[in-house]
């Protein structure tokens, strides 16, 4: 996994979004942290609207997919599209990291 | 707040009353058994085979608890682990990783019909299921409070966590608290990071944990028999255990799932 990002909701929960970037997209997203999912088996769709996005996004664009890939009824607690998108920002910012994990 | 005010309202422990609770007392269990036996008593409670039922854990050994969305690479040192003998086990609800000692922490889980938080946000019902331990911990001189979304702390620092699932028609609340903490051993094991931190106005060590044993005499037992007397006199308690049962399909689940490393490790 080359860049990772960080985001701690103030006075939530913390989130971080791992990827390659290939050909100027986001490659095998996988987003983790302590926040809270329901229904559990939503995890996919934290990442999904990331896979295959175009690095050269905004902030506010990468919130917009994450959150259009959230379907009705899925609760997200301790974090938000935004606060992904913010770890999305900063893995980009981050230097890739040589021969993955830390 | 004063001391003399309760953290659960008259009209929240009337609707605790409605339920009929059932106690499985503490007994030391396997990590990865701990695991499984929520799953299957939030199910069971859901189909309605389980009245509502508060049970007390208890361990076999030492251990972190990952939250089902953790990264273990991301939480744990595993070198570190393996070398003090600290296993490795995720749980079925999202959180925070807990470090366990035996005797360092009191875990209890709430198996509960849907229809107690009828109503409630998910925050809400935090600080409704945590409420009463909150009381029973300011009982005992603590002083302790619910902080959102899912903390119990106090003026010495973070007591515990709690987190939730929900299955059918079930919700599952477990909330780990340290009673003792070996600071050094935790801090070897658990990766800490600075962002975690960012918002808790301290600059390092884990956002101060605060044990129950700083701000009290009272042995680890003797808190967990405070916390189920002060239930039952509230709620009502019938005394109950594990059925063989339920045990048996913990077990089996422990095989097929938990201990597996496709589950502990399924976000490396």
């Amino acid at each position: 996994m080359g860049q990772r990002g960080e985001f701690k909701t103030p006075g939530g929960k913390l989130v971080a979004v791992e990827f390659d970037v290939t050909d100027g997209v986001l490659r095998d997203v996988v987003v983790t942290g302590d926040f809270f999912l329901y229904p559990e088996e939503a995890l996919p769709m934290l990442a999904r609207g990331l896979e295959g996005s175009p690095a050269s996004l905004s902030e506010p664009e990468f919130a917009t997919r994450v959150a259009r890939e959230i379907e009705p009824g899925v609760e997200l607690l301790g974090t938000s599209p935004e606060g992904i998108a913010v770890a999305v920002m900063r893995a980009l910012q981050a230097r890739p990291e040589a021969g993955g994990g830390r | 707040m004063s001391s003399e005010q309760k953290a659960l309202s008259g009209a929240e422990e009337a609707r605790w009353r409605e339920a009929p609770w059932q106690l499985i007392p503490e007994e030391p269990r396997p990590p990865h058994l701990n695991m499984a036996l929520d799953e299957v008593l939030t199910e069971r409670v859901a189909r309605g085979e389980r009245p509502p039922t508060l049970r007390v854990w208890g361990w076999s050994g030492p251990c972190v608890v990952l939250g089902r969305f953790q990264s273990v690479k991301n939480e744990v040192n595993e070198a570190a682990a393996a070398e003090h003998g600290v296993e490795i086990v995720r749980r079925i609800s999202g959180g925070g990783a807990m470090f366990i000692e035996p005797r360092g922490a009191i875990t209890w889980s709430l198996y509960a019909p849907k229809s107690l938080v009828e109503g409630m946000s998910f925050s809400e019902s935090y600080r409704f299921f945590d409420a009463w331990v909150v009381d029973a911990l300011r009982d005992l001189g603590v002083d302790a409070w619910y902080e959102p979304l899912n903390d119990i702390t106090s003026s010495g620092g973070k007591i515990g966590g709690a987190a939730q699932a929900r299955r059918g028609a079930a919700v599952l609340h477990h909330t780990t608290m340290a009673y003792d903490m070996n600071m050094p051993l935790m801090l070897d094991v658990l990766r800490i990071g600075r962002e975690k931190l960012s918002d808790k106005g301290v600059a390092s060590a884990d956002k101060r944990v605060g044990p129950i044993r700083q701000q009290t005499e009272m042995l680890r037992q003797d808190v967990i028999a405070h916390m189920v007397s002060s239930f039952r006199d509230r709620f009502g308690l019938v005394d109950d255990r594990l059925l063989p049962e339920e045990l048996a399909e913990a077990e089996r689940r422990v095989a097929e799932r938990f201990s597996r490393r496709d589950w502990t490790h399924y976000l490396p």
